[in-house]
């Protein structure tokens, strides 16, 4: 594992999640994660990039508390992870907002878990709904919002819990390039703001470059750490960064990196 | 933007399309009046229409009185059933310990056909209101607790896996997730449901009611008075068809938050929406 010169900003916080030599199989003997150990620190924003099937969701979904690992353990504050609950909250692919609320009742769902008064409730659901634009769409139902709507619903839903860690497995992956490209900026702007620990899986390196402090390179068959990268752009970042020649340099470098683990 | 399709369909009634529904009864009724005008039939197997209103006439008095006790008891022997089988199918998913304690009784049960009960129920609870809802109740709890349980097992495991991450127990999510997702779906079976207590009211008022409308049609078959039955069967229909209704108007405002199928469009002509 070689690590580029290491930035020191976030490295001196403490470390919030410790992914120590996990291995995890469905088939004794055929590991499709292993000895996968990474330290990630607090308001970190962390990818994790990869060729599709390399583990990198499953390695989420242990983190989440979903799966169980099969060898190694997950550290949160030094605690091991062993159920879901909403210190990790996700973000998925897929739409997971409940059609059957709206989008007010979508934002409160995490809040009315935990011990609010209906006021205090009331005013985060609408700081939640403010920060992603959603004020005026909130008595509508997720049918009929359009992709984008429903992702911000669903990150709202996600970060209004407060939790340590965000999760993110491709979140974006199922938009269309433009509205993409908007929700990728939008969210750096709100990360920027409500600094938060984030684990970001994705297979699209510029997003991961874009947005993250570092870019962990996953391997495949089995999924290990293959590479760990420092991104040395200081926030906050344009959005015209993507076209860089800095940037793209390292994009092209990891580029490589993901081509020899194809072959 | 929902208003103007609406208005759209206004526009588009096309009032041809109206003709095909009334073409077939059209056209029985008159069948029904050439073969009995011709005495093509005996009134035994057919009865005429004026046997039909003469039918009516006689029965004038005690059918208010029928219609009643049949309505009271069909409708509670539904609702026992549908919130006993709705029930049933929630604990046996919720909780392992019924699951397997429980289950194998009732995979047993389940497939006897309710109507071979009857003469056992004769036998063990003789005649009377209670055994009749409880036979309506049966056999509307089964169609209700396969259902149940189906639906839950389809809910998309990514409504619970996102409820699990934003801190949910398990009995936060039966009430939070699957019951609300279940609802629509459910809503298919407590049609059938309906439906099939008409039928089985009828069959229990068989086992020795002395008041329903299966009652009256066992009179009226003592006597061989075809026309009463029919007229009998005839009203059973109505009823039948004024509770399909209503669940059917029920249904279209619970199911709100659905993706909603256009009634415009290739995909609403394949699909037969309205």
């Amino acid at each position: 594992m070689e690590e580029s010169v290491p930035k020191t900003s976030h490295i001196e916080r403490d470390i919030i999640i410790q992914i120590e030599h996990l291995d995890f199989w469905y088939l004794e003997g055929e590991n499709i994660i292993e000895d996968f150990h990474i330290s990630i620190h607090d308001q970190e924003f962390i990818s994790i990039v990869g060729v599709s099937g390399c583990g990198k969701s499953t390695l989420l979904n242990i983190v989440a508390g979903l799966l169980p690992p099969s060898k190694g353990r997950v550290l949160l504050r030094g605690k091991e992870i062993k159920h879901p609950g909403s210190d990790r909250a996700m973000v998925f692919q897929d739409d997971a907002v409940f059609p059957w609320y709206t989008v007010r009742q979508n934002v409160e769902y995490g809040l009315k878990i935990k011990k609010f008064t209906p006021k205090e409730r009331s005013n985060l659901t609408d700081h939640y709904l403010n920060l992603v634009g959603l004020k005026d769409s909130q008595n509508l139902f997720p049918r009929q919002l359009s992709g984008g709507m429903r992702k911000r619903v669903d990150v709202a839903r996600a970060v209004a819990t407060k939790p340590d860690v965000l999760l993110m497995d491709e979140p974006f992956a199922a938009l269309d390039v433009l509205t993409k490209e908007r929700l990728q900026t939008e969210f750096l702007n709100i990360w920027n703001n409500n600094r938060i620990t984030v684990i970001f899986v994705t297979h699209d390196l510029e997003e991961a470059i874009y947005l993250s402090d570092r870019v962990v390179v996953m391997s495949f068959q089995p999924g290990r750490v293959k590479r760990v990268v420092e991104v040395p752009f200081s926030r906050p970042r344009d959005k015209d960064l993507k076209t860089t020649l800095a940037f793209q340099n390292i994009r092209r470098d990891l580029g490589h990196d993901l081509i020899k683990i194809e072959v | 933007m929902e208003s103007s399709i609406k208005e759209r369909d206004k526009k588009n009634y096309n009032y041809l399309w109206q003709i095909p529904k009334f073409i077939v009864p059209l056209v029985l009724i008159i069948i029904w009046v050439v073969v009995s005008k011709l005495e093509l039939l005996k009134p035994i197997f057919l009865p005429t229409p004026l046997n039909m209103f003469e039918a009516f006439v006689g029965m004038q008095k005690i059918l208010p009185n029928a219609i009643l006790t049949t309505v009271v008891m069909t409708l509670t022997g539904f609702s026992i059933g549908v919130a006993f089988g709705t029930a049933s199918g929630l604990i046996m998913a919720y909780s392992k310990i019924v699951r397997e304690t429980m289950g194998t009784i009732f995979d047993f049960l389940r497939p006897v056909p309710v109507f071979a009960l009857i003469p056992l129920f004769i036998l063990w609870f003789g005649i009377g209101r209670a055994p009749q809802i409880a036979l309506i109740a049966l056999g509307t709890s089964v169609i209700l607790g396969v259902t149940t349980l189906e639906a839950i097992r389809n809910v998309p495991t990514i409504y619970i896996r996102a409820a699990l991450t934003l801190g949910a127990n398990r009995q936060r999510i039966y009430s939070t997730v699957i019951v609300p997702y279940i609802i629509p779906h459910l809503i298919g079976a407590i049609r059938v449901a309906a439906a099939a207590s008409w039928g089985l009211d009828v069959a229990a008022e068989f086992m020795g009611s002395q008041q329903g409308l299966g009652y009256l049609i066992i009179l009226q078959q003592t006597y061989l008075r075809t026309a009463g039955i029919i007229l009998l069967v005839v009203i059973y229909s109505v009823l039948a068809l004024i509770t399909d209704t209503i669940i059917a108007s029920i249904e279209s405002r619970i199911t709100r938050w659905t993706e909603r199928r256009t009634s415009i469009g290739v995909v609403a002509s394949i699909v037969g929406s309205k």
